[in-house]
């Protein structure tokens, strides 16, 4: 009788200790990176007992998680993937929205009115009205170059700002897995496995894993550790490195502008591991700014340069639009008392290749008098516009690329790069995107609450109670009636 | 895996109505510009062939303003050369009939008066503007050309217009061409681009024969002065040469008529025929050198015309949106959502509980 009442008693904790855990899954059907917990039940051991070999009951063996560590690989490999080229698609698209000319007027348009204001200048040299013009459409051509190289460096600014951000995020999510492993350590010590605490860590990963590749393993003394693909370990056991970051100046920068941003362990500041992440977020923003941005600021660079200089190679062979003394020998004086009348720069001559387009602008002189935009080739020859023609005819001379390509065209090459490079960025984002909807589907349906499975559950174990139940009420009347024997 | 749990159910319904909803977002960004590009990542070759089609037709409709411009310039030189010969005619018809014996010195005298006028009128024509620009004075457009005493101070440039890529046609005849004798009437234009010799449109580097026309500095020419006009005042022809430069000009012609009308020198007048033959076939010659510039300027501009509607054809297709697939993908994505919406509905509402006591 006595056993009966324990066997039931068995029941009834075993049922009770399911129940309980169905009630946590369901509890937590939408925690993120949940596991769901199942118990496995055994049975109590057999005892021997008049020669009859006999069950004791049930007993819980273990509650465990429903994981798939492979699984859980796949999905931070995929979650690094996917940040990668949505940061990258997210970038290229801000940098092609300077370029698009679709809607309206961009450089191709602007350098193209240039060199017809020219043309029109050419019809017309002794008119005043249209001379003015070319100067207001060279005013254009100046501030949109000036436009695009500031925006560009714009962008670059904002990323050496968004992965201070993201290594301030990353420092906390350390911070935190170096204390989830404390507590699994001292829980787990005793016995089983904590499987709450490791879907905490495992969520912290995964978090970790939107920033840079990594690998995960057990180390020698049981410890955790986290590495960064390619860097370095960043958790091991209880103890992380953090990282930080350091503005660096413009000749040791690996984008070439001041202030922009290197990552580097915060214990050794004097080697930069910015370029060494690889996948996920930090990677992306390096590669833009190091890569894409840096060559088209080059590039930008290099078509306001040659402009500049081809224009005033042809400006500065000409004569300024008003008298000019001839001297006793028949040839024309090179400047009077107002200034240059010939070498007149048409654009302030560009010191050296490198931010060209932001220094761009008109030469003081042309700023002052609209007299000196030369047109004629010989002094004293308002009719002349020979200077006018040639300048317009710039637009066909192949002075890029080596003498392969027009100004024009190495503008639209630029362009046609970028659209091709953000067209690819984007279509990447979007496979990886369902890449990573496809693994994370896969992970939930192993791990994740069924709410009908729970139920279903939930009234098993319920049934199994009341049996349980009904069991110990069965031993308790018997026992009685056995009392009941002797009155 | 035959398992479903709530959150891959979710996760699958938010996936595809995501994808839904992104594709009808861009149909609806395509339908409100009704381009089929936004951005240069949409389609990125068609956008460069279409900025590149753009810089060609606004090149293009310079190049129709730099015809028109070109022809009202010719249009007026032709006209002006029109009536110098009218007045080279004129004066020829009085030195025939003059030049006969049956007219006495009293008529001759009156008659002069009639070639002076004629002489005024010609260097009105010479000092014709268009706008505030002299059209004979070469490159000193600014400046009246001819004196009053038909000295020439302009210079012998040409100015040159582009009409069409890498096509130059001078828009004005100068002074020295017109009216002296002996004046340049060759067809060999100066390119406007040969100062430039380091450019690679310049005539030097497109043909390594190239030799550089005798004007090219459009510095005035040193022109002999020709001997054989008899001067009919001798002891004034060291004055008259200072005075008209050289012998053989339009103007000297009709000043020696009118001297040789007033003093009734027939050997002069009849010595000015063949002159006057000359200078008229020149000014026919130069009427048809206009006349064919501007045939070839128009024949340019009919084709620049149609190159345009081409051009904005091509780049038509390029860019714009096919209105009629645009609608239709349209209406067929807003569909699609609704079925999306439907079907989650019967994966979302009901649970185990709902039918479980």
């Amino acid at each position: 009788m006595a056993d009966l009442l324990s066997i039931g008693k068995t029941g009834l904790a075993v049922s009770k200790k399911s129940l309980e855990t169905t009630a946590h899954n369901i509890a937590n059907v939408n925690t993120e990176g949940y596991s769901r917990q199942r118990v496995n039940q055994q049975t109590n051991s057999p005892i021997a007992k008049g020669g009859l070999i006999q069950g004791t009951g049930a007993k819980i063996r273990s509650i465990e998680r429903n994981h798939d560590p492979y699984v859980e690989k796949r999905l931070r490999a995929s979650t690094s993937n996917q940040s990668y080229y949505e940061h990258r698609a997210n970038q290229m698209t801000r940098v092609e929205n300077i370029f698009n000319e679709v809607d309206n007027d961009g450089l191709n348009k602007v350098i193209n009115k240039f060199y017809n204001a020219f043309r029109e200048l050419a019809n017309q040299p002794e008119n005043q009205t249209i001379r003015s013009v070319v100067r207001d459409t060279s005013k254009l051509v100046v501030k949109d170059f000036q436009r695009i190289r500031g925006t560009l460096d714009t962008i670059a600014r904002s990323i050496d700002q968004k992965m201070d951000g993201e290594i301030t995020d990353i420092n906390t999510t350390m911070r935190s897995l170096a204390n989830l492993n404390k507590k699994i350590q001292a829980l787990e010590a005793a016995g089983d496995e904590t499987g709450d605490l490791r879907d905490q860590r495992d969520l912290n990963i995964k978090e970790l894993s939107k920033s840079f590749k990594i690998h995960t393993y057990i180390d020698g003394k049981g410890g955790y550790n986290v590495n960064a693909v390619n860097v370095g370990t960043l958790v091991s056991g209880t103890q992380f490195q953090e990282l930080a970051t350091r503005p660096i100046t413009k000749t040791d920068s690996t984008n070439n502008m001041d202030g922009s941003v290197e990552i580097y362990f915060k214990e050794r500041p004097n080697q930069p591991i910015t370029h060494r992440f690889k996948s996920g977020t930090l990677s992306a923003l390096a590669k833009v700014r190091n890569e894409d941005l840096k060559a088209l600021q080059e590039e930008t660079d290099n078509i306001a340069f040659e402009f500049a200089n081809t224009v005033n190679a042809i400006h500065r062979k000409g004569f300024a639009n008003r008298k000019v003394d001839i001297d006793a020998n028949g040839k024309p004086m090179s400047s009077d008392i107002t200034g240059k009348t010939t070498g007149i720069n048409f654009f302030n001559v560009p010191i050296q290749r490198e931010g060209a387009a932001l220094q761009l602008s008109l030469s003081n002189e042309v700023k002052d008098d609209i007299n000196n935009i030369v047109t004629g080739f010989a002094p004293n020859s308002p009719g002349d516009n020979r200077i006018a023609i040639a300048i317009s005819k710039l637009q066909h001379e192949k002075v890029m690329a080596d003498g392969s390509a027009t100004i024009e065209e190495k503008y639209l090459q630029t362009i046609g790069n970028i659209g091709l490079e953000t067209g690819k960025a984007r279509l990447d984002s979007e496979q990886a995107e369902g890449i990573l909807v496809q693994v994370q589907a896969l992970k939930e349906r192993y791990s994740g609450v069924s709410i009908d499975e729970e139920t279903a559950n939930m009234i098993r174990y319920q049934h199994a109670f009341e049996a349980s139940a009904k069991v110990m009420q069965s031993a308790n009347e018997m026992f009685a009636t056995v009392l009941s024997i002797k009155r | 895996m035959t398992r479903v749990s709530e959150n891959s159910s979710h996760g699958a319904i938010q996936f595809s109505l995501n994808r839904a909803k992104r594709k009808m977002e861009d149909l609806q960004m395509k339908g409100s510009t009704l381009k089929g590009i936004t951005r240069p990542s949409d389609n990125p070759i068609a956008n460069v062939e279409a900025l590149t089609i753009t810089s060609r037709v606004s090149d293009n409709k310079q190049y129709l303003k730099n015809s028109d411009y070109a022809l009202m310039n010719l249009n007026i030189t032709e006209t002006s050369l029109d009536r110098l010969t009218e007045i080279v005619g004129k004066a020829k018809e009085i030195a025939i009939a003059q030049s006969s014996d049956f007219y006495d010195g009293e008529i001759r005298k009156n008659v002069s008066n009639e070639i002076r006028q004629l002489q005024k009128q010609a260097i009105a024509i010479a000092n014709k503007r268009v706008g505030q620009k002299y059209i004979f004075g070469g490159f000193k457009s600014l400046e009246t050309p001819f004196d009053k005493n038909g000295k020439y101070k302009g210079d012998n440039g040409h100015t040159s217009l582009e009409v069409a890529k890498d096509f130059f046609v001078p828009i004005n005849l100068h002074g020295q061409e017109v009216f002296f004798t002996t004046g340049n009437t060759g067809n060999r234009e100066a390119h406007p681009l040969e100062p430039f010799p380091e450019m690679q449109n310049s005539p030097q580097q497109k043909d390594p024969n190239y030799k550089p026309s005798p004007d090219a500095l459009g510095e005035p020419k040193e022109i002999d002065n020709s001997r054989d006009l008899a001067s009919v005042d001798n002891a004034a022809k060291g004055q008259n040469e200072a005075d008209f430069h050289q012998r053989d000009n339009l103007f000297a012609q009709l000043d020696s008529l009118a001297n040789g009308l007033e003093n009734n020198d027939n050997v002069l007048v009849r010595s000015l025929l063949e002159k006057f033959d000359d200078t008229t076939s020149r000014l026919i010659t130069l009427r048809t050198r206009v006349g064919s510039i501007s045939n070839s300027i128009m024949d340019s501009k009919n084709n620049i015309e149609s190159n345009n509607i081409d051009s904005q054809t091509r780049r038509s297709k390029l860019v714009d949106a096919d209105v009629a697939e645009l609608f239709s993908d349209i209406t067929r994505q807003q569909s699609v959502l609704k079925q999306s919406y439907q079907s989650s509905q019967g994966l979302l509402n009901k649970t185990l509980l709902d039918f479980v006591r």
